[in-house]
C-alpha cells in the first residue's frame, strides 16, 4: 500500500511539470471576438438575435448592405436597382459574378424561395411580419395558416399533404408580388410605399439561401402537413453561403470559425480572412482573455452589473459607449379595471403623467446605471432616426412639484391627508439591475410625491407572463428598434398590438398612424408619426426613462474600421486587425 | 451479490419512471411561454398557435404521449426550444462527455487530496504537514465553488500564465476547473478518512497487531486503510451527485461547454424538452454510480448484507 501511495504521488508530480509546461496555442484567426451566448440558429429566415444575426451577415449575402460609417444602403448582392415613381414597385439587379459557396451563380429564385419560405407559417419566422409590406404577402400567410388548421382537422395523409404544399406554392406565386425575371433580375411590389424597404433587404429575413441543397433538406411532415427543416442544413460540412465567409467549424456553444468565400464578389474589399467567434458565456473570462490580447472585439459586456460601469470609470481608450436606438421605460397599465376586477388607479392619464413626473432620470443614469446614458423624454430615441425629431416637448422631466398638483387634479393628495393612491406595484424580472433602479423610483415617489408602492420582482419567464396577461399595474421595459423609421417603435402603441402590453387604446392614434401609412410624401409622413407620439406621450401610457447605450470594447489602433453606432451595424468582413508584436 | 444487483436493475426503471413523471409535471407547471421571448417582439398569435402545434405543446397528453413514443423508439429525446438548430441528443452528446470527464477529474482531484490529507493526518497527526493539508481542506469546503475557482484563474491563469484562460480542448484545460470542483468533496474525503483512521486505530484487533511486532505504517496500510475507506466509498455515491450538478459554476467561471449550464438554463427558459432530457441522463448515470458503488461496498466488507 505504501508503495503504491508512493507511486501515486511521484505520477502526480509528473502530471502537473507536464501539464504546467506547454505552449501557449497559437492565433487560430485574423479576427477574435467573444460572443455572450449560445447560438439560437443560423438560419436566417428564422433568426431574431442579435447575435445571430451577427454571423448571418457573414455567411449570407443581402441585396443591400449599410455602409459604415455613413449608415446609408450600398448595393450588396444587387449590383443597382430601380425605383418606380409611386415608390412600390423596386426591380433589383442582381450582380452577374454574385457566386454560391460551391460556384453556383446566384439567381433571383433564390431570393424568392427564401421570402417565400419566411412567409409560409410552417417554419414558423419570428420576424416573417417584416416581408408583409410586400403585396399579398400578409393574405398569402394567414391562407397557408388556415390551409394548415384545415389539414391537421382531418386525416394524416402524405399526399395530400404534398397536393396541399403545391396548392399552397401556386398561391404564393399568383398573389405575392415577388418575381424572378429571368436569373438576375428581382421585381417586388409593396403594400404602399415604404421608404426604409431598402434596409429591410439588408436584415436577415431578407437573405438568400441557396434553393438548391435548402430544399433537398426540407420535408412536408404528414401528420401536421407543414414543411419540416433539417436543422443540420446549416452545418459547416452542409451549408452553402454567397457571403464573405464561409462557416469552417462550429462547436456549439465553443466557437465558430468563418474563414473566406473565395467565391464572395467582394473578396478583394475584405480587411480580414477569417473570423474565429469564442462563446464565452461570463464577462470576466472574456475580459481576462480580451487583456492578454487574445481576443480583439468584446461587443456582448453586459450593460448592467458593474463591469461595465467599472471600465467606464477608469477612463480607458478602449472602452467605446455609443447610444443606442433603443429605450428603457415603464409600462403603465391603461385598462379601466385590473385583473382582479377591481378598478384601475392608473386609468386616469393624469395620475400616469404625475408618476412619469415623480421619476428622477438624471440621478438614475449618473448613480445607478452609470453608462452615461441619455435620460429619454420620448419614446423613439433622440437621433437615431434620420429625418425624424422625437416630440420630446410632450414628454415630461423630474418635476415633483407639478406632479403632485397633478395628483391633487386627480383627488390624490396624500401629502395633505386625503386619498391615498393605492394599489400600485412595480413588476420587474429579477437579476439585470432592475431592483435598483425600481427601488429608487419607489423612493423618491414616496418622498416626493407621498405615493407608496410595492416591488415585485418575478424570474424572466414568470415577468413575462404577467405582462403578456396584462396582470401588472406598472412593468419595466425596454424596447429596441429593428430599422430606422419611428414605426418600429410607434407600432407598439396601435390598439391590440401584440405587443402593446399597457393595453394603450386611442383611436386618434390608430388613426393616424393609419394615415401615415398611406401618406407617399416621407417629410409630411414624418410629421404624421411625430404627431402620432406626442399624442401618445401626452397621454403616458408609458413613462420612458433613459436611452440604452452600446457597450464595445476594442483597441482602435489595432481594430481598424469598427464604427460603433445606435443601430449596431456592423461590416465585420472590413474590419482590419494589425497584431502588435509582442501581443 | 448477484440478487442485489438484479434487485436494483428491476428497480431502476421504476425510479427513473418516477423522476420523468415528477418532473414533467413541474416542467409543465413552470410559468412562462418557451416560444415568446419576455423582452422585445412577440410573434403574432397565428404564429404561437403554429409553434405550439409543431412541438406538440398544446396539450400535456399529446405531449407526453409524443415524447415517450419518440423516446422509446428511436431513444430520439426530441427538439431544443431555446437552440432550434440543436436537436437534445445532439446538445446532450457534445455536453455529456465534457462534464462526464471533468467530474471524473474532479473526483480523482478530491480522492487524491482527501487520502493524502487523511493518511497524512494519521500518520504525522499535528504536524505542519497535516496541518496544513488539513488547511487546504477547510478552505476547499468553506469558500464556493466561483470564489475557489476565480482566484484559480486569477492567479494561474492570468498572473502567472501558467495555465489556460478556461476554455476545452487538451488536457491542459482540464487542470484547474478539476480542481475547483474537486476541493470541496475532497475535504470531506480528508475528514472521513481521518475520523475513520483515528477509530479503527484504536480497535482491539488493530492494537494485537501492534503487539504482535506490526509498525504502525504497516498496520495503516495493511489493515486500517481498507476498513477506513468504506465510509469514503459510500459518500462517492452523492460526491458524484455533487460534482455533477456543481459542475454549472465551474463550467460558468470556466467557460466550459459542459452540460451543466443546460440544468439551470433549461429550466429558466422552460425548455421542456431539453430539462425531461437532462434530467433523464443525469437519473440514469447517478442510479448505476450508485449501483457501482453498492456493489463495491458489499464487496469490499462481507459482513455487509445489503439486500
Amino acid at each position: 500500500m505504501r508503495w503504491l501511495l508512493l507511486a501515486i504521488l511521484v505520477i502526480d508530480l509528473v502530471i502537473v511539470a507536464w501539464l504546467f509546461t506547454g505552449t501557449q496555442s497559437q492565433q487560430e484567426a485574423d479576427f477574435i471576438f467573444v460572443c455572450g451566448t449560445a447560438h439560437r440558429r443560423l438560419d436566417p429566415q428564422r433568426m431574431s438575435w442579435g447575435i445571430d444575426l451577427r454571423i448571418a451577415e457573414c455567411l449570407f449575402d443581402p441585396l443591400t448592405r449599410i455602409k459604415l460609417p455613413e449608415m446609408v444602403v450600398e448595393p450588396a448582392a444587387a449590383e443597382r436597382w430601380q425605383v418606380s415613381e409611386d415608390g412600390r414597385t423596386y426591380t433589383f439587379y442582381i450582380r452577374s459574378n454574385a457566386r454560391w459557396s460551391n460556384g453556383d451563380p446566384v439567381k433571383a429564385s433564390d431570393f424568392v424561395y427564401a421570402w417565400r419560405r419566411a412567409l409560409m407559417p410552417d417554419l414558423v419566422a419570428d420576424y416573417s411580419q417584416l416581408l408583409w409590406v410586400i403585396d399579398g404577402a400578409e393574405r398569402f400567410h394567414i391562407w397557408r395558416q388556415r390551409q394548415l388548421m384545415e389539414y391537421a382537422a382531418g386525416e394524416p395523409d402524405p399526399e395530400i399533404a404534398k397536393q396541399f404544399y403545391h396548392d399552397a406554392l401556386d398561391k404564393f406565386d399568383k398573389w405575392v408580388a415577388v418575381r424572378a425575371q429571368g436569373d438576375k433580375t428581382l421585381v417586388v411590389k409593396l403594400v404602399r410605399p415604404v421608404h426604409y424597404f431598402l434596409q429591410l433587404c439588408a436584415f436577415g429575413t431578407y437573405m438568400p439561401v441557396h434553393q438548391l441543397t435548402v430544399e433537398s433538406q426540407t420535408t412536408i411532415d404528414r401528420h401536421s402537413g407543414r414543411l419540416v427543416q433539417d436543422p443540420s442544413w446549416t452545418n459547416p460540412r452542409k451549408l452553402v453561403c454567397n457571403g464573405p465567409y464561409v462557416l469552417s467549424r462550429r462547436r456549439f456553444k465553443r466557437d465558430l470559425l468563418m474563414v473566406a468565400n473565395p467565391h464572395y464578389w467582394n473578396r478583394a474589399a475584405m480587411g480580414n480572412q477569417s473570423i474565429l467567434e469564442l462563446i464565452i458565456q461570463n464577462p470576466a473570462n472574456a475580459l481576462m482573455l480580451y487583456e492578454m490580447g487574445q481576443v480583439h472585439w468584446l461587443p456582448d459586456i453586459p450593460s448592467s452589473g458593474a463591469i461595465a460601469a467599472d471600465l467606464l470609470d477608469q477612463r480607458r481608450e478602449d472602452v467605446h459607449i455609443a447610444a443606442a436606438a433603443g429605450t428603457y421605460f415603464y409600462n403603465f397599465n391603461c385598462k379601466s379595471t385590473l385583473l382582479d376586477g377591481s378598478d384601475n388607479p392608473l386609468a386616469d392619464p393624469r395620475v400616469r403623467r404625475a408618476l412619469a413626473m415623480g421619476i428622477d432620470r438624471p440621478s438614475i443614469v449618473e448613480n445607478i446605471t452609470r453608462l452615461q446614458q441619455r435620460p429619454a423624454k420620448s419614446f423613439t430615441p433622440f437621433g437615431a432616426i434620420p429625418g425624424f425629431d422625437p416630440p420630446r416637448e410632450a414628454g415630461v422631466s423630474f418635476d415633483p412639484r407639478r406632479a403632485r398638483s397633478l395628483l391633487a387634479e386627480a383627488g390624490y393628495d396624500s401629502i395633505h391627508g386625503g386619498k391615498q393612491l393605492k394599489g400600485l406595484s412595480i413588476l420587474y424580472n429579477t437579476g439585470s439591475g432592475h431592483e435598483r433602479i425600481a427601488q429608487a423610483i419607489k423612493r423618491t415617489w414616496e418622498h416626493e410625491l407621498g405615493v407608496i408602492v410595492k416591488l415585485e420582482g418575478q424570474e424572466v419567464a414568470s415577468f413575462g407572463e404577467r405582462l403578456k396577461n396584462h396582470d401588472f399595474t406598472i412593468a419595466r421595459a425596454g424596447w429596441f428598434g429593428d430599422y430606422r423609421d419611428p414605426t418600429t417603435f410607434l407600432d407598439k402603441f396601435r390598439t391590440g398590438n401584440g405587443n402593446n402590453d399597457a393595453a394603450y387604446s386611442n383611436l386618434a392614434f390608430d388613426r393616424l398612424m393609419q394615415d401615415a401609412s398611406s401618406e407617399l410624401h416621407p417629410i409630411k409622413r414624418m410629421a404624421i408619426l411625430r404627431q402620432a407620439e406626442s399624442l401618445m406621450l401626452l397621454e403616458q401610457p408609458i413613462a420612458p426613462i433613459y436611452q440604452y447605450v452600446n457597450f464595445q470594447m476594442f483597441k482602435k489602433d489595432h481594430v481598424k474600421n469598427m464604427f460603433p453606432n445606435p443601430w449596431n451595424y456592423r461590416r465585420l468582413e472590413l474590419v482590419e486587425v494589425n497584431s502588435v508584436a509582442g501581443d | 451479490m448477484v440478487h442485489l444487483i438484479l434487485m436494483r436493475l428491476i428497480q431502476t426503471p421504476l425510479i427513473l419512471v418516477a423522476i420523468f413523471m415528477i418532473t414533467f409535471v413541474c416542467a409543465w407547471l413552470i410559468p412562462g411561454d418557451p416560444l415568446e421571448r419576455p423582452e422585445g417582439q412577440r410573434p403574432p398569435i397565428e404564429i404561437r398557435v403554429a409553434m405550439a402545434k409543431q412541438y406538440n405543446l398544446d396539450s400535456p397528453g399529446s405531449f407526453l404521449t409524443g415524447y415517450v413514443h419518440n423516446l422509446l423508439t428511436k431513444f430520439d429525446l426530441g427538439p431544443s426550444l431555446q437552440y432550434r438548430d440543436q436537436r437534445v441528443n445532439e446538445i446532450i452528446a457534445s455536453g455529456l462527455p465534457v462534464s462526464a470527464l471533468l467530474g471524473v477529474a474532479a473526483l480523482l482531484v478530491a480522492l487524491h487530496i482527501g487520502l493524502v490529507a487523511g493518511v497524512l493526518g494519521a500518520l504525522r497527526p499535528g504536524t505542519i504537514l497535516d496541518l496544513s493539508s488539513l488547511g487546504v481542506a477547510v478552505v476547499g469546503v468553506s469558500l464556493p465553488t466561483f470564489v475557489t475557482g476565480s482566484i484559480l484563474l486569477v492567479v494561474f491563469a492570468n498572473l502567472l500564465q501558467l495555465a489556460p484562460v478556461g476554455g476545452w480542448g487538451t488536457a491542459r484545460h482540464l487542470m484547474l476547473p478539476s480542481l475547483a470542483l474537486g476541493l470541496l468533496p475532497g475535504a470531506y474525503i480528508a475528514r472521513l478518512v481521518r475520523l475513520g483512521l483515528a477509530d479503527v486505530m484504536a480497535s482491539d484487533y488493530i492494537r494485537t497487531a501492534l503487539a504482535k511486532g506490526l509498525s504502525s505504517r504497516g498496520v495503516l496500510f495493511k489493515h486500517a486503510l481498507k476498513v477506513a475507506f468504506l465510509p469514503v466509498l459510500s459518500y462517492l455515491g452523492p460526491a458524484a451527485a455533487f460534482v455533477v450538478t456543481g459542475s454549472f459554476v465551474v463550467e460558468m467561471v470556466f467557460a466550459i461547454p459542459g452540460m451543466g449550464e443546460h440544468f439551470v438554463n433549461a429550466v429558466l427558459n422552460k425548455d421542456q424538452f431539453l430539462i425531461l432530457g437532462v434530467v433523464l441522463v443525469y437519473s440514469v448515470l447517478l442510479v448505476l454510480f450508485n449501483l457501482v458503488v453498492d456493489v463495491a461496498y458489499a464487496w469490499l466488507d462481507p459482513r455487509i448484507e445489503l439486500t
